[in-house]
This record gives structure tokens, C-alpha cells and sequence, in this order.
């Protein structure tokens, strides 16, 4: 392998691109469009439920529940003295949940744990809830019961929590780390299938390769101007994150830079691969969305794994950026080294030797046999 | 069997896709010093030679050589020895002029200062002066094909691979094209080209006339025209003409 013709594969490579104002724009507002658009749309704060709270009890117990469910920011509280139907209420007031605190919960409330589980009638609240959006519903399930659990002495259960690594975190904290992935592997992929399919429809791969230029010199050139981008995207992304969202870095922004870079030469490798299956690049375009999709849907970048149903999760494991991910994530937000996330970091380490490896039997074979 | 003076070799090179022989059982030699031109209509295989002896495709039998080098095997040791031009006008569109020749100049080793002296030289020779800076996605279709050529002509290679160096171009343009293959093949160029435009045949040292991926006919212009002035039994001046006369009695006169 010889520098001086890795080098100029790099040095035109980035002078394409240079040339190309529009995808140079595109490339760089790509990280900034993701991370404001994505970021507070997807910011996962669920805010404005409007939800009627009916207290048909009026106890000092009733109205701590009322202040804790008034506490949250996602609910719009409107009380109620009484109702005759909470269900009419809900469809003609608009209300997404009813609470009805009926009389006498706040005496079977405290008999209920003076007495023993056993032998007592259970305080009972009655929650009338709109199910269509299910997201919602859980939302106003779970503040029902943090508001329930925060009633101090005499409450139920009191759970004592340890917060690890995301103190504080917020959903766009965790949502940087794996922004500069998905950026990194869309440009990267995305420009490297274009530009390797264009060469062979233009004829020059052909010029370049009965030229001294070596397969992997070929493939090296692309990584390094690549990664070069991956560089100045992740910087883009990180400076808008701590600019626009304030975002908390635990972590070492170098191994977050080291980690963005050999995602970004696996991704090199992806292009590269796909770009065999293609002849012209209207049909390379056919395969943007088969990058663009498992990513976005079932990395773990907008909700975790754990969310997506068990039949697609084998899916998630088989999308690389899943692997980044958990890599970035325990770079950028737990403060780990790489080889403390075993699993990303190898997930991401096989990612890179599978795609150059197969990138490199293609580009034979696309070279020697092609039209 | 392989002579020291040859510089492109085809021994019975076959090259098939599927059912289809592109190029069957074609055996040529040009020699140091000439203008060889392969001359047929689209699809007779002339691409596919002209890959197979650079290398770019496997023959399926039979074999390649280029200055004496098994292609595509041994390409590795003749890579800085030809200049190869394809059919496609393949430089970078979105590059400008002088940034495609750099480019073209580094991958085969050549220092900034050669590259900008060569550059030089070749714009002036193409008639480009004054668009080193012009992208070549702006560029005429003549100029484009200038451009392609002095690509391959950047690194100084003693052999040049032409792919239909002449398609598309006018004749005024085309004129001067083969004007610059007569001044490259003074200054002891080897030339294999290929074109459909038969006329073209009559300029070159030798013609090879092919037609459904075989050589009916090698040999000089005038030994062509005497050959098909015989079996015609007119005066066959033109290239067209004898062009015809040899296709027609190629299936009496066999394979080779």
C-alpha cells in the first residue's frame, strides 16, 4: 500500500465533494436538522394531558394527591367537586383521563393498612382513560401512580433509587450520542454508494483500476475521507448539543471521536458493497431507504430496545447502529472506555471487518466483470 | 511465441457471457510502433478486446498480453506502461480540468511539479488552454473527449489502449484527434484503437475488421483493399466498401 496514492484517492474524494455545495450544505445541516428536529420532537416529555381530578372525598389525603399530580408537568389539571359521569365527561370536555376520588376513600385508606391487607375494603380511585393513544395512557398511569407512591408516611411501598451514570439525564443527552452515529452512517454510506456507482457508469473506476492504484488503496482512500467528514459531523453535532440543548457529557469527546471514526469506516464499507448491487444510480437511490429505515426504527435511537416488539428485536441486533448506540451512550453518557461496553464496541468492530472485507471482493468483481 | 517486439498480443482470446462469445477466438499482434485499428460496427466485441488486453476482463480462454505481460495476471507489472482510454468519456464530471489530470498524475507516482508540467503541455496539444479551472461536467462533448485522452496520456505510456476515441465527434474534430495519434506515434507511441467510423480504418498502419466477435479481416489498408478488390472484382477504394465486400464473403472463407 502506498501513501501517496491513498492520498490522492482521499484528496479527490474530498474535492467532489467540495465541489458539490449542495451535499457539502446537506452533510453539514444534516447534524444540525437531526439533532433539533429529532431532539425536541422525539424529546420523549409528554406534556398538556388535560386530565379532570374529581375529589368527591376533600381530605388532606385527597389533596396531597392532587398537588403531586398538579407537580407533573405532563398533566393539565382541572379538579372537580363532583361528577355524575366521568365518561361523559371525557368525551364531551375533551379530558384525556378522569379521576374520581369517591367519598370515603381517605377512611378505607388508612383502616386498609391499620387493619391488614386481608381483612379490610381497599381504598379504591376510579380512573376513566382515553386508550388511543397508548403512549399517553401509560404516561397518565404511571404520574397516577408516582403521585399514589409520594403520599410520605403510610404509603404503600417506598421505593429507595440509586441513579447510576444518567443523573439528571435527559431523553436529548442520550439522544446525541446516537444522532452522530445515524449521521455519520448516512452521510458516509449514502455518498460512498453514489460516488463508487458513478465511478463505474462514468467509466473512471475502469481508468482506476488498470492504474497502480490497489483495491486497498482504493478503499483506505474513501475510510480516511470519511472519516475525516465523520469528524467534522460529530463536532457539528456535539457543538449544537451543548449550544442549543446543553447536553451532559460524562464522557471523553476523544474515544467519542475514535468511536464515530470506525463506525464511519464500516459504513464506508457498506457503501461500497451496496454499490454492487447497483448499475445506475437511480438504482442506488433504492437502497437509501434500506439503510435509512432498521436505523431510525430499531437502533434504539428514538426508544429503547426493550420497547420494540420481541418478534423484530432479532431486526435490531442485525442494525449496526444499534451497536453504535450502546457504544456512544456509554462513551458520551456513562463515561465508560469503549472496552466497557464489550458489546457495542465488538458489534461495531464486526461491523467494520465485515463490510471492508466483503466491500473488497465486490470491488473486484465490479472492476473485472462489469456491463 | 511471443514476440519481444509485440506490444499487444490476442492468442485465440475468448471472452464469453453466458451464451453469448463478445469476443471468440481472436488472434492479433501489434508491434512497436503502430497505429492498430479495430474496426467494426457497435457490438462486434471491439470493448471487450480492448478490456481483455488491459486487464479489465478475464479472457475465457485463450489469452492476453500487453507488452509482454499475461493479462490480467501479470498486470501489475505493466500498469505504469499504458494509458488506457475508455469508451465512456470517463473523467470526473465534478471535477475541474486541471483537478481530474492531478488526480490521474498522483495515482501513477508523478510529482505536483510533472503533473503541472505535463498538464501544460497536454492542454495546449488538446487546444484546452485557458480551462484549467473549468469542471468537466461543463465542457463540450469534444472537449470532454480531449480531456479523456489526455488522461491517459498524462503518465507518458509507451502503449495507449484507445476505446472509441473519435465517437461522437465531428469531423473537423476527429481530424485533428487522428492528427494527435500520428504526432504521439512519431514520438514512438503504440496505438490500439478501436472506432466504427470505417473511414477511420484508412489512416491506421494496420486494421483488424471485426464483426460478431470475430476478426474477418487483418492487415494494412491497402492489403484489405487489394483483398476485397479481388473478390469483388471492382476497384474498392473506399473502407466502407471493403468493409462490406470481406462481411459478405466472411462465412465462405471460414473462421480466421
Amino acid at each position: 500500500m502506498r501513501t501517496h496514492r491513498v492520498r490522492a484517492v482521499t484528496e479527490r474524494v474530498l474535492r467532489q465533494i467540495w465541489h458539490d455545495k449542495r451535499v457539502l450544505t446537506f452533510m453539514m445541516i444534516l447534524p444540525a436538522i437531526a439533532m433539533v428536529l429529532f431532539g425536541y420532537s422525539f424529546s420523549g416529555e409528554i406534556s398538556d394531558v388535560r386530565i379532570a381530578f374529581v375529589d368527591e372525598d376533600g381530605t388532606d389525603l385527597t389533596a396531597s394527591i392532587l398537588d403531586n399530580l398538579q407537580a407533573d408537568d405532563a398533566f393539565d389539571i382541572t379538579p372537580l367537586a363532583t361528577t355524575e359521569d366521568p365518561e361523559q365527561l371525557l368525551l364531551s370536555e375533551g379530558y384525556t383521563a378522569v379521576i374520581r376520588i369517591p367519598d370515603k376513600f381517605t377512611s378505607l385508606y388508612y383502616a386498609h393498612f391499620a387493619m391488614g391487607v386481608a381483612t379490610s375494603a381497599q381504598g379504591t380511585i376510579d380512573l376513566t382513560l382515553d386508550e388511543s393513544d397508548p403512549q399517553i395512557a401509560s404516561t397518565v398511569r404511571m404520574g397516577l401512580a408516582d403521585a399514589l407512591m409520594d403520599l410520605g408516611e403510610g404509603g404503600p411501598v417506598d421505593i429507595e433509587t440509586r441513579e447510576l451514570y444518567g443523573v439528571e439525564i435527559r431523553f436529548i443527552d442520550s439522544f446525541a450520542p446516537a444522532i452522530m452515529g445515524f449521521v455519520v452512517m448516512l452521510i458516509s454510506t449514502v455518498l460512498t454508494l453514489l460516488s463508487v456507482v458513478r465511478e463505474k457508469v462514468d467509466g473512471t473506476f475502469a481508468r482506476v483500476w488498470v492504474s497502480p492504484v490497489r483495491r486497498a488503496e482504493f478503499i483506505v482512500g474513501y475510510v480516511v475521507a470519511f472519516g475525516l467528514i465523520a469528524l467534522a459531523q460529530s463536532l457539528i453535532v456535539l457543538t449544537i448539543g451543548k449550544a442549543v440543548f446543553d447536553i451532559v457529557i460524562n464522557g471523553s469527546i476523544a474515544w467519542a471521536f475514535a468511536c464515530t471514526i470506525l463506525f464511519a469506516v464500516g459504513s464506508v464499507g457498506l457503501g461500497t458493497l451496496l454499490s454492487s448491487l447497483a448499475q445506475t444510480e437511480s438504482q442506488a437511490i433504492v437502497f437509501f431507504p434500506l439503510v435509512l429505515l432498521p436505523s431510525v426504527l430499531l437502533s434504539g435511537m428514538m426508544w429503547p430496545i426493550q420497547a420494540i416488539p420481541r418478534l423484530l428485536r432479532p431486526l435490531s441486533y442485525l442494525v449496526p447502529l444499534t451497536y453504535s448506540n450502546r457504544l456512544m451512550r456509554a462513551v458520551m453518557v456513562k463515561g465508560l472506555a469503549p472496552w466497557e461496553e464489550p458489546v457495542g464496541l465488538a458489534g461495531v468492530v464486526v461491523f467494520v471487518i465485515l463490510t471492508i472485507a466483503v466491500a473488497s471482493v465486490v470491488l473486484r468483481q465490479s472492476a473485472g466483470e462489469a456491463e | 511465441m511471443t514476440s519481444r517486439d509485440s506490444v499487444f498480443e490476442a492468442l485465440d482470446a475468448t471472452k464469453r457471457f453466458g451464451a453469448l462469445a463478445a469476443v471468440d477466438g481472436i488472434t492479433l499482434r501489434v508491434g512497436t510502433g503502430e497505429i492498430y485499428g479495430l474496426v467494426g460496427p457497435s457490438g462486434a466485441g471491439k470493448t471487450t478486446l480492448i478490456r481483455m488486453l488491459s486487464g479489465l476482463t478475464r479472457p475465457t480462454s485463450g489469452r492476453a498480453e500487453l507488452l509482454g505481460a499475461v493479462m490480467p495476471s501479470a498486470r501489475r507489472t505493466v500498469e505504469d506502461r499504458f494509458g488506457y482510454m475508455p469508451q465512456e468519456r470517463a473523467v470526473y464530471r465534478d471535477l475541474s480540468i486541471g483537478e481530474n489530470l492531478l488526480f490521474f498524475g498522483q495515482i501513477y507516482g508523478m510529482t505536483r511539479a510533472r503533473i503541472r508540467e505535463r498538464t501544460r503541455e497536454l492542454l495546449s496539444l488538446m487546444k484546452l488552454e485557458g480551462h484549467l479551472r473549468q469542471r468537466a461536467d461543463r465542457l463540450s462533448g469534444g472537449e470532454k473527449q480531449r480531456l479523456s485522452l489526455a488522461c491517459a496520456l498524462l503518465h507518458e505510456p509507451e502503449a495507449l489502449l484507445l476505446d472509441e476515441p473519435t465517437i461522437g465527434l465531428d469531423p473537423a474534430l476527429r481530424r485533428e484527434f487522428w492528427d494527435h495519434f500520428h504526432v504521439l506515434n512519431r514520438m514512438g507511441r503504440t496505438i490500439l484503437l478501436s472506432t466504427h467510423y470505417l473511414n477511420e480504418a484508412a489512416w491506421c498502419d494496420r486494421v483488424g475488421l471485426i464483426q460478431r466477435g470475430r476478426l474477418i479481416a487483418d492487415g494494412t489498408p491497402d492489403a484489405l483493399r487489394a483483398r476485397a478488390s479481388r473478390i469483388s472484382g471492382r476497384d474498392e477504394t473506399e473502407m466502407e466498401d471493403v468493409f462490406l465486400v470481406l462481411t459478405k464473403a466472411q462465412p465462405t472463407e471460414g473462421r480466421r
